[in-house]
């Protein structure tokens, strides 16, 4: 294997690889980066329990400057190949691979001579059935990730629960996440062309995807198997696990009749839940309490053993019957940001039953449910 | 007049009681310890309050006569030793001729003696005072009751603890009196209460089980290993039982339960990280040498002695546990963890004997069991095994492991042959170094082992035969690597623990613990290898030490240069140090070269492995999967198959467990599939 690459495109590459690769599993070649050359461009590889991803770099791509002299593969320990490749000190480097498995690094007056692994020891990424797809621009797929991730649940206790629920029918995409304490559901129309399907995946895996996307305005293609799923651009492969079990029918938790609705505007809200927050996290029990009237809001935030904050919120509708809530503000807090900017309206029932939030212009496509917190 | 004047023999006999009777522990200890140099075999011991109102010890030895009785009582009279060449070859228990004066000047002591041949005797003392003198008569042995304790010495009764404390230091002697000497039948019994019963048939075991239980004493590994000067036998618990004091290792020298620091580092030595941090084994060891290299006359409750060739011995000891934890599986069962009730009887072991289904080239041959005496052959023609007659030509003798085999026959099919073979062999290998233990999974593991080894040659039928006898000697090594389970991987639980079967069972495995196990053997190893690179101080580091510790420093001062340790003598008793190995941490320079220069003084030897073992543990802890992390199936089997290959794969390197099993029996009575007979 021998070639010649513009340092920049391939430390882009390598980047978007390292994403799967961690430094913690039991199987060592899995901390090294494969990299395979074929007279069409250059792939990466990197995988781990949870995701794999391969990207590509065509020998088209100008940017790339991409010369082949010879086919190859090879593995690299991935964690120091990127800090060679990035303090490389010319533009482009020359990447050889000799004999033993050695790779050998030029660019401009410094050679690197390291030791590599042999690609054909390297795991199979999965085959995926590439003929059911959805199609879904990067925006679209971002920010339904954007939307829902922050609500799965970090504990491996259920696992389930850990990754985000999407389920395809009707020309309707669902994605759901919920963490047993707070959930947000997202719905988006999609032209179908694939036939329906209801899958689970890893919440993690699409943060890690999120991040992966260089434009925004591309197409992704989304194929899905048994226990697979695939997320293909022009240049990338993006594989994730799917997760195993049933998930809660999260459809019945969603309230339908409200007793009291108020409207804020979102930045003003999430200021001022953040600052009463300040305190909350300090005291023992991380808790907030809104005081609803039909005269006035008012955010309480109180630990005995350093003080209170008292904050008249300012609102644009109140309807319906007074109300004391208590809940915790970070739920709130990661709820409205993920609205970004605008109005939300935010419904209750009951001091202890889950509230919900949606924006004003919803159309039910967005909504988030949080659990109050009972306190006596 | 002058003013010194010689003491009372009274006076002398009470000063002596201050070191020789400390307490009623000590007493019971003295007057017990003459019972057994009497040659005693039942002894028996009557308490009441802790000793303090009474202490009674009634033994069966060979008594005194009575023209000995009023000797006995005298200061430095004994029957023990005559000259001074005896003193240096003690084999009693005592010699010194202190305890029955000391004991006698502080207290009521009543002795009824007989040596069985004339009439005994009656001697009665009040504070070291012959009170009464008569004929008596006993059936052969002593009967010595001492009462009213410290009745003239008010300043020691104060200092006296609780009767509890007090009881349990009687109980604590007398535990370890009974443990040197299995062949001697122990009887404590406190104001009626039976406190230790021992049988004394001269099973070291069955006086265990009679002093810490019998589910402990199952759990205890026969430990022995001899040179020329020692030989050391007893008894260690497995790692999973420990207790939180170092207060159960008994070391026992010829006969003599002694205390020793280093002996008791050596035996914590033999488990290395098998023991969790702040826990220590049970331990019984026996230590038999030449009385000559012991010196047992250091103190008058001789519990300290100065031995000779300490470090030979240390050796012996730490290989010997080493050893003998090697062979053990050290998977700890859940069922027993969990408390769950285990079943006190002897169980009686039956094996059904099964077809070995998984020999790839069993078709139908027709097979016979192997004769009782391990010979057995093959004929290539008729295609089945059968027991030859001697002289035949065309037969294979395997007689055990001693000859090797002979055949003629070039086509001799190997893998027919080999796992009946090696099960055999394995099963008697097994058999003389297991002897006594309960320990049924031992020859199943034999069997296992067997099979396996025919699943590595399943391509090779024509193996050479010469070759069979090194296959059998590398099945046998390997017996330590295949100690650990098959296991099969079938899940993942909250993402921490693995859950793996084997034939024998089910097993839990907690993920972090597995790698953090295989990462510090890899650890361990590397740390080791430092460079020998030296980074230069501006600020010299100077180093003082006492004169004695910077003599030795300065004998050796080539064992500290190996290490990278170059001190340059600096005035009288001071060292500087201008430069240290580049791999010390940043910043603690100077400590650690002073850490390392006292692991040399008190050890003799500098080893940087071993200093850096702390490093190696933090690393691989670090470097490791944590709890909450999901595994794929490749992953969780590779992690297995690592785990297998470790030189301990039953404790990560804090000492906690690594897996944990569930037998089938365990979860058949959980399921109540089976019941505990009544």
């Amino acid at each position: 294997m021998k070639f010649t690459v513009n340092r920049n495109a391939f430390l882009a590459e390598l980047a978007t690889v390292q994403r799967a690769i961690s430094s913690k599993t039991t199987i060592p070649i899995l901390t090294g980066v494969k990299i395979v050359l074929s007279a069409d461009g250059l792939s990466l590889t990197g995988s781990n329990a949870d995701i794999s991803i391969e990207t590509f770099l065509s020998i088209e791509d100008e940017k790339a400057e991409l010369t082949i002299e010879k086919n190859g593969a090879i593995v690299l320990q991935a964690r120091f190949f990127n800090e060679i490749i990035r303090k490389l000190p010319e533009t482009t480097l020359t990447m050889e691979v000799l004999e033993n498995n050695q790779v050998h690094i030029i660019s401009g007056k410094a050679a690197f001579t390291v030791n590599g692994l042999d690609a054909d020891s390297y795991p199979h990424l999965p085959v995926i059935d590439e003929k059911n797809q959805l199609k879904l621009p990067v925006r679209v797929l971002n920010k339904i990730i954007n939307e829902t991730t922050f609500a799965v649940s970090l504990h491996e206790s259920r696992p389930i629960l850990t990754g985000v629920h999407c389920i395809l029918s009707s020309a309707k995409l669902l994605a759901v996440a919920t963490d047993s304490h707070r959930l947000s559901q997202r719905i988006i129309p999609v032209e179908q062309a694939m036939e329906d399907f209801d899958v689970v995946i890893p919440g993690k895996s699409l943060l890690e995807l999120s991040r992966s996307f260089k434009d925004e305005e591309e197409l992704v293609e989304i194929s899905i198997m048994e226990n697979q799923v695939l997320f293909k651009t022009k240049n990338m492969y993006f594989y994730s696990r799917l997760l195993e079990g049933n998930y809660p029918d999260t459809n019945r938790l969603i309230p339908d009749n409200f007793n009291t609705e108020i409207e804020f505007k979102v930045t003003e809200l999430l200021a001022a839940i953040e600052r009463a927050s300040l305190l909350s996290h300090e005291g023992r029990n991380n808790i907030v309490k809104l005081s609803i009237s039909s005269e006035s809001v008012v955010l309480y935030g109180n630990s005995p053993e350093i003080g209170n904050v008292e904050e008249d919120l300012s609102y644009k509708n109140v309807k319906g019957d007074p109300l004391d809530i208590s809940f915790n503000p970070d739920y709130m807090k990661a709820a409205l940001k993920a609205f970004g900017e605008g109005e939300v309206v935010v419904k209750f029932i009951s001091p202890i039953r889950p509230f919900t939030l949606e924006p004003t212009e919803s159309d039910a496509t967005f909504i988030q449910l949080i659990t109050p917190v009972r306190t006596n | 007049m002058g003013k010194i004047q010689e003491l009372s023999e009274m006076l002398a006999n009470q000063i002596a009681a201050g070191e020789v009777v400390e307490r009623p522990a000590s007493v019971v200890k003295e007057l017990v310890e003459n019972a057994m140099d009497a040659g005693s075999t039942q002894i028996e011991i009557f308490i009441e309050e802790a000793g303090l109102k009474k202490i009674e010890v009634i033994d069966n030895g060979e008594g005194i006569a009575s023209e000995d009785v009023l000797n006995a009582f005298k200061r430095h009279a004994t029957s023990k030793i005559h000259s001074r060449d005896d003193l240096f070859r003690i084999r009693t228990l005592g010699f010194r001729g202190e305890a029955l004066p000391s004991i006698a000047s502080v207290s009521e002591l009543t002795i009824e003696t007989s040596t069985g041949a004339e009439v005994g005797s009656y001697l009665k003392l009040v504070g070291g005072k012959v009170q009464e003198n008569r004929p008596h008569s006993l059936r052969k042995g002593t009967k010595i009751t001492v009462e009213n304790l410290f009745y003239n010495t008010p300043a020691r009764l104060k200092y006296v603890k609780s009767i509890q404390t007090e009881l349990a230091n009687i109980g604590d002697i007398i535990n370890r009196l009974a443990m040197s000497h299995p062949k001697i039948a122990f009887r404590l019994v406190h104001e009626g209460n039976k406190m230790l019963t021992t049988i004394g048939n001269g099973d070291l075991k069955q006086t265990i089980a009679g002093i810490y239980g019998i589910s402990t004493a199952k759990k205890m590994l026969l430990v022995e290993k001899a040179d020329l000067d020692f030989h050391v036998n007893g008894f260690v618990s497995l790692p999973e039982l420990t207790r939180a004091s170092r207060n159960y290792l008994s070391i026992i020298i010829n006969g003599r339960y002694i205390k020793n620091y280093l002996l008791n580092k050596a035996i914590i030595a033999g488990y290395g990280s098998k023991l969790m941090v702040g826990r220590y084994p049970l331990a019984i060891i026996e230590i038999t040498m030449d009385p000559l290299l012991v010196d047992v006359n250091v103190h008058p409750t001789k519990q300290e002695v100065r031995l000779s060739k300490e470090k030979e011995l240390m050796g012996i000891l730490t290989a010997g546990i080493q050893e003998a934890l090697a062979e053990q599986q050290l998977i700890p069962n859940a069922a027993a963890n969990l408390g769950f009730k285990k079943k006190q009887i002897e169980r009686v072991t039956v094996e059904q004997i099964r077809i070995p289904l998984e020999d790839p080239e069993l078709n139908g041959n027709d097979e016979r069991m192997v004769e009782k005496d391990g010979k057995l052959a093959y004929d290539a023609q008729k295609g089945h095994f059968y027991v030859p007659e001697r002289q035949s030509e065309t037969t294979l003798a395997a007689d055990e492991a001693t000859q090797p085999f002979v055949v003629s026959e070039d086509d001799f099919d190997m893998s027919d042959w080999v796992p009946r073979k090696d099960h055999y062999l394995l099963k008697k290998t097994r058999e003389s170094t297991v002897e006594d233990r309960e320990e049924p999974q031992a020859v199943i593991h034999g069997k296992k082992e067997s099979l396996s080894m025919i699943e590595e040659f399943p391509d090779h039928p024509d193996l050479a035969v010469q070759e069979m006898n090194s296959l059998a000697e590398k099945m046998l090594q390997e017996k330590n690597t295949q100690r650990f389970p098959e296991l099969e991987y079938f899940g993942q639980m909250h993402g921490t623990y693995l859950f793996a079967q084997s034939e024998e069972g089910l097993y839990i495995i907690d993920q972090h613990a597995a790698q953090e196990r295989i990462k510090y053997e890899f650890f361990r190893r590397q740390i080791g290898e430092v460079t020998a690179d030296l980074q230069e101080l501006l600020v010299p580091i100077v180093l003082d030490y006492p004169n004695n510790d910077a003599l030795l420093i300065k004998e050796n001062s080539q064992v500290l240069q190996e290490v990278g340790i170059y001190l340059e003598s600096f005035g009288q008793n001071s060292f500087i140090v201008r430069a240290h190995p580049t791999w010390y941490p940043k910043g603690e320079e100077e400590q650690v070269i002073r850490e390392m220069v006292d692991m040399f003084l008190t050890t003799g030897k500098v080893n940087v492995a071993k200093f850096r073992e702390a490093t190696a543990i933090m690393m691989s802890c670090k470097r490791s999967i944590k709890a909450n992390h999901h595994l794929d199936d490749r992953q969780a089997r590779q992690l297995l198959q690592d785990l297998k290959k470790c030189e301990n794969p039953f404790n990560c390197p804090h000492g906690r467990p690594v897996l944990i099993r569930f037998t089938n029996q365990d979860m058949e009575k959980m399921f109540k599939r089976i019941q505990d007979p009544h």
